[in-house]
């Protein structure tokens, strides 16, 4: 049961990211063929096999988990500071919605695009190296916690956001270095210790594996530590975005 | 009388600078009140804290008996907002733009009341239009039919007709005026006096955050105001003569123009014996009574003037 309040917002919110396809969907579908004739190709062509699976099949988790993320987060970001921009958000703000429908529109909608690109990317790659899934109900809810988690902090970047240039702050020097050094491409056994070293205290790197464990059975950690941290990272964003909300911080002045 | 907006002690800070300074006011069902004040007098900030866009720093307001803070939801069905700032989103057309506001109230816009509120606002012909693609004025209109979309008790409007041309004006203020006439409570900020002249039963008067006076509009005006009478002197004069001075008379333009306020009920004759005394050569003669604006800018400079003495 949802309110007409939330259920307005959530399709204005959907509504939004469909109007554009070619920005929400088709670039990641030609960004993931690009990854696959480069690395999978390329790359894997000498590699062939990491951990006992083709290279090629290795590397969809992440980029998969990577699509979502970024997807969840821009999709909340952009959003929201289009509506500080145009001043829209003024609508929202004089209405009843409470904090937690504010927020869920966002989450949910943002969780959508986010799943839609994460299927897409993993339809094309699924023509390069198969369709099947070691634990699909695994892999599904550890994407969604992620997407949960970014969408939410997509949210707060935005509330607190003055220029464009803060909202892409986050996935410019966390989330892409984060995830290229998160073994979204590689084995952690293929790194030398002190990057070894690093990769452990990466939460990307627990997602992308817990992810990877999910769609192909294989992992570099042990796959609740990714669940976990996933747990952690989506129920704390929440709080957060909430708490942020309900202070009425930079939005009610 | 019944009072369905009750603001208490409200201050609002911006750092060092006292934005809404300590305001009481009540706005009794039924009327239009016009809060009048120039530029940066805290007009804004005071109806934002009612409609909920920004918290008080002190100070409590409910809305037909629920505070505005704790039982938000509750306050802000009661309410309408027209924002001074124009916002459109670029994404929706004229329809989608209204049935998603009702939406967000948890309104279901019936297809007459779409179209009586698209009728009113003279945007039936724009109904499909995207909003990017409509006029300022249209825009504004556009404004006023979200505001309405869930039939508040008080309509807030915050300098409706700034930059509207003088047609469009009229017209918002007859239908401001249907709106009262069908039960809906009138908030009216304007730092345009003939609006508030027109349009207000009640005004306030807010300047640098301080509600200066809250008043009957009549009263105010047959209060503060007096009849006013130029002579145009055919030749200016230095000085006025003493018996004009006397009297209570001024000498502006330069010395060309003689003028003389009286409260309603004097009479000029005294003025003009004096002046036929003095032996001053009249060429032109103008009599007016005082306007809102010339009450206004008493009551604000007297402000100021206490406030720098
Ligand atoms: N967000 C803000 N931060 C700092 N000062 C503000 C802010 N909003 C308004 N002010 C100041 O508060 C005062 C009242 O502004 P406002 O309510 O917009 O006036 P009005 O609507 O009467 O023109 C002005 O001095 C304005 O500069
Ligand atoms: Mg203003």
């Amino acid at each position: 049961m949802i309110s007409l309040g939330l259920w307005t917002l959530l399709q204005k919110e959907v509504r939004r990211f469909l109007r554009v396809p070619g920005q929400t969907l088709l670039s990641p579908v030609i960004t993931t063929a690009l990854y696959f004739i480069v690395f999978g190709y390329s790359l894997g062509g000498r590699l062939r096999e990491v951990e006992g699976v083709p290279y090629a099949r290795f590397i969809v988790p992440g980029l998969v988990t990577l699509g979502v993320v970024t997807n969840a987060y821009l999709n909340t970001a952009s959003s929201m500071f289009v509506m500080k921009l145009q001043g829209t958000i003024t609508d929202l703000l004089v209405s009843p919605l409470s904090y937690g429908e504010i927020l869920a529109g966002f989450v949910v909608a943002a969780v959508l695009r986010g799943l839609l690109v994460g299927g897409v990317m993993w339809g094309v790659a699924g023509v390069f190296s198969g369709f099947d899934v070691a634990h699909p109900l695994l892999a599904l809810a550890l994407v969604v916690l992620a997407a949960v988690a970014f969408s939410a902090l997509g949210l707060m970047t935005a509330i607190w956001a003055s220029s464009f240039e803060q909202v892409n702050f986050f996935p410019t020097f966390f989330i892409t270095p984060l995830t290229f050094l998160g073994g979204v491409f590689y084995s952690i056994e293929m790194l030398p210790a002190p990057f070894r070293a690093f990769t452990h205290v990466n939460p990307v790197f627990y997602m992308v594996d817990g992810v990877r464990f999910g769609m192909l059975g294989i992992s570099d950690a042990p796959p609740a530590a990714g669940a976990a941290l996933l747990v952690v990272l989506a129920s704390g964003a929440i709080a957060a975005a909430y708490a942020m909300l309900r202070s009425g911080y930079k939005l009610r002045g | 009388m019944d009072t369905v907006v009750a603001i208490r002690g409200v201050t609002k800070r911006y750092g060092p600078l006292v934005a809404v300074d300590g305001i009481d006011l009540g706005i009794r069902r039924g009327e239009i009140f016009g809060l009048l004040g120039p530029n940066g007098a805290g007009k804004t900030t005071l109806i934002s804290m009612i409609a909920g866009l920004l918290r008080p720093t002190s100070g409590e307001i409910s809305v037909l008996g629920h505070d505005v803070v704790r039982e938000y939801r509750e306050t802000r069905r009661a309410i309408g907002l027209v924002p001074q700032e124009i916002n459109f989103d670029p994404f929706f057309n004229v329809e989608e733009t209204l049935r998603m506001q009702a939406g967000y109230f948890g309104v279901r816009l019936a297809e007459e009341r779409l179209v009586e509120i698209l009728g009113a606002l003279d945007l039936l012909s724009k109904r499909t239009t995207n909003s990017r693609a409509l006029s300022g004025g249209m825009k504004r209109r556009l404004l006023i039919g979200k505001a309405l979309v869930h039939d508040p008790a008080v309509l807030f409007l915050d300098e409706p007709t700034a930059g509207v041309d003088v047609e469009l004006r009229r017209s918002l203020w007859s239908y401001v005026r249907r709106l009262r006439e069908r039960g809906t409570t009138i908030v009216l900020t304007t730092h345009y006096l003939e609006e508030a002249e027109e349009l207000a039963d009640r005004i306030g008067v807010i300047d640098r955050g301080r509600l200066l006076v809250v008043e009957d509009k009549d009263a105010l005006l047959s209060r503060h105001g007096a009849k006013v009478l130029r002579l145009s002197l055919a030749r200016p004069i230095a000085s006025l003569p003493a018996p004009l001075v006397a009297v209570g008379a001024r000498l502006d333009a330069g010395g060309s123009v003689v003028t003389f306020e009286a409260s309603t009920g004097d009479a000029f004759g005294p003025l003009l014996a004096a002046v036929a005394d003095a032996g001053l050569a009249v060429g032109d003669v103008e009599t007016r009574r005082t306007t809102l604006e010339d009450v206004f800018v008493r009551l604000v400079s007297r402000d100021r003037g206490e406030a720098t003495a």
